[in-house]
């Protein structure tokens, strides 16, 4: 039955133009790349502006090329009321329930497996589990600490200042502020240093 | 194309041998060369230095914006990226409409590569690094596009990595079978069909091995690598025979492709069993504990055998599927924690590999008789040398096995007729 449905399919192509085709071809590629940009775009212009505040990476996580690898407070957070319960997957998406701080840093509330209800000035943030899902006997259930990774790990910087940011991230000096959707997606909207911005990120 | 070629000038020497011994008359020889279809273009010594300096090109200006990159402002590194793509696909429709269906699929296959380049691009520039397997499958959408509407196989090919990657990350990720793959690889057997195109079939039939793999080895701990792949295997040829046995040529050619990726998973399912099925490998659980889905694809590629066998009516459709059957059978009824040597095991998939050699002679499918030639030298060499267990036992073993297969020969020769040298 296959293949008496695409052999007509394959026919009515071969009577297009080429040019039509290779030209339907490279504006469908165009367009996923563009739509990738707008997405973020849209993350950036929607989003809740969060501040966050980086921390120390491990060494052996460094520079690689020229972008910094950016670790958070809210990076490692206790599982409680997530231990013990079946985590589903390796690395499953879990919600960080997020509130500012007297200094407006937003710190970490509560961990969830699901989306859960916040009420301004909390913000819902979304991540992915890197590791802390796969404790209990059948390796199936959330750990103590969870490790959480929100999309907002990798910051490329022009050549020969990757160096000079990581100094400053390691002196707790670094902090950004991200734009997150309701949904919980986030992007990175802008790097401060001691509290001033230093990279603004254009939409486009 | 290759091969029809290597077939014309073969047919050419025959016809002029055949001519010259009176065989046949010249008119005869004459009427044969005017039945021959006209042999698609080839590629021409001035084609292939042109794809030379078509590629130092490319590779200078790739490195000169690598050079500039950062310099470069953002937008303008994206128009490069977006020109680069509609250069690919442009030349692409040019040497289309020229006659020049190789560099066409060429461009097609660049412009998909370029796509892929500008996803890691974009995500550098707009700090998107977070999902790689995402990536990954919106390259494969992109590459998988392109093939449709270009009918480039070299497109084809990309799109079937890239989805191959996203599919192993995501299994790796969540360890459980990325079913999801199955859509990409559908779609790209609906094109390879719609092509009717050997090497599309080849694509797609290579693009299942990887996934079959990352299942069975990111499984949970209660999972048999070799079971999982078993069953892989035995839905591979079982499907691919029963497709070669369809009446609709695309299917058959495409079947008969499948079929022999079937044979050379089921040989070395059929290896990797009688090496693990010592006793010192035997940590796993049992077959209960084994998941539905593969259980189901087994059974699966089962039924499609016997239904190709009950269609064609054929003896070596009937061999492979007792192939098939027998590989099943050592790898589901031998217990797992048994004591003992798995000498029902060994026997079956001994047994597994000759049906495999004796099918392939009598469908005259040579891929298939190498496979199983294959299988039997592995599974032998498997048994010989088993980490665990008494040497002088495998030995008894293996020369009652021995003495079975002569006197088996000797019936044969005494009651099959022999084809003539």
């Amino acid at each position: 039955m296959m293949t008496m449905s695409v052999a007509p399919l394959a026919e009515r192509l071969a009577r297009i133009p080429k040019l039509v085709l290779f030209g339907a071809a490279a504006l469908a590629q165009v367009a996923l790349l563009t739509l990738m940009i707008i997405d973020r775009g849209q993350i950036l212009r929607d989003g809740t502006e969060v501040t966050l505040q980086t921390r120390p990476v491990d060494p052996r996580d460094f520079l690689r090329g020229d972008y910094v690898v950016l670790g958070y407070d809210i990076t490692q957070l206790p599982a409680g009321p997530l231990k013990d319960q079946p985590s589903g997957e390796r690395n499953p998406l879990v919600y960080v329930k997020l509130a500012p701080n007297r200094d407006g840093v937003y710190q970490a509330l509560s961990v969830h497996a699901g989306p859960v209800a916040v009420t301004s000035p909390e913000v819902l943030i979304r991540g992915r589990l890197a590791y802390g899902a796969s404790c209990g006997s059948k390796r199936d259930t959330f750990c103590d600490t969870l490790t959480v990774r929100y999309n907002l790990e990798s910051y490329f910087v022009p050549q020969g200042e990757g160096r000079k940011l990581e100094d400053v991230r390691n002196q707790g000096k670094l902090s950004i502020v991200a734009a997150v959707l309701p949904s919980g997606r986030a992007a990175i909207k802008r790097l401060l240093i001691d509290g001033k911005p230093v990279y603004e990120e254009p939409w486009f | 194309m290759m091969f029809d070629r290597a077939y014309r000038q073969r047919l050419e020497a025959d016809l002029a041998r055949w001519e010259a011994d009176g065989v046949i008359p010249p008119a005869a020889v004459a009427a044969i060369r005017v039945a021959l279809p006209p042999l698609a273009p080839g590629i021409n010594i001035a084609v292939v230095v042109a794809i030379v300096g078509g590629l130092l090109i490319a590779a200078a200006f790739l490195a000169f914006v690598a050079a500039h990159w950062i310099e470069i402002a953002r937008l303008l590194r994206l128009a490069i990226l977006f020109a680069g793509i509609l250069t690919a696909h442009g030349l692409g429709a040019w040497f289309a409409r020229a006659g020049q269906p190789m560099l066409a699929d060429l461009c097609a296959a660049v412009g998909a590569i370029i796509f892929g380049a500008g996803i890691a691009l974009v995500g550098q520039m707009y700090h998107l690094g977070g999902d790689f397997a995402g990536g990954m499958l919106l390259w494969a959408v992109g590459a998988l596009a392109t093939a449709t509407l270009t009918g480039s196989r070299g497109a084809l090919a990309v799109a079937l990595v890239a989805a191959s990657i996203w599919s192993c990350m995501r299994v790796i990720e969540t360890d459980v079978p990325h079913f999801a793959f199955v859509v990409p690889w559908l779609l790209a057997g609906g094109l390879a069909l719609a092509w009717n195109s050997r090497v599309a079939a080849h694509l797609v039939a290579v693009a299942a091995l990887p996934w079959w793999i990352a299942s069975a080895f990111q499984a949970p701990h209660d999972f048999r690598p070799s079971f999982v792949l078993a069953n892989g295997a035995a839905l591979l040829f079982g499907g691919g025979i029963a497709l070669a046995a369809s009446r609709r040529p695309r299917a058959a050619q495409a079947g008969s492709v499948l079929s022999t990726y079937g044979a050379f998973s089921l040989a070395g399912v059929a290896i990797l069993e009688a090496t693990l099925a010592n006793e010192v490998f035997r940590t796993y659980a049992g077959l209960a504990d084994q998941p539905l889905w593969t259980i189901s694809c087994g059974v699966a590629g089962v039924i499609l055998a016997f239904a190709a066998t009950a269609t064609t009516r054929s003896a070596g459709t009937a061999f492979a599927t007792g192939a098939i059957g027998l590989v099943l059978a050592a790898v589901a009824l031998w217990m797992p924690r048994q004591s003992g040597e798995p000498w029902l095991a060994y026997a079956a998939l001994l047994c597994a590999m000759l049906c495999l050699v004796v099918s392939g002679m009598l469908d005259a499918a040579r891929p298939r008789i190498v496979a199983g030639w294959l299988g039997i030298a592995g599974v032998i060499a498997a048994i010989t040398w088993a980490v665990k267990g008494s040497l002088l036992n495998r030995s008894v073993f293996l020369a009652v096995a021995g003495m079975a297969a002569v006197v088996l020969a000797l019936v044969l020769n005494r009651f099959v007729p022999r084809s003539r040298e």
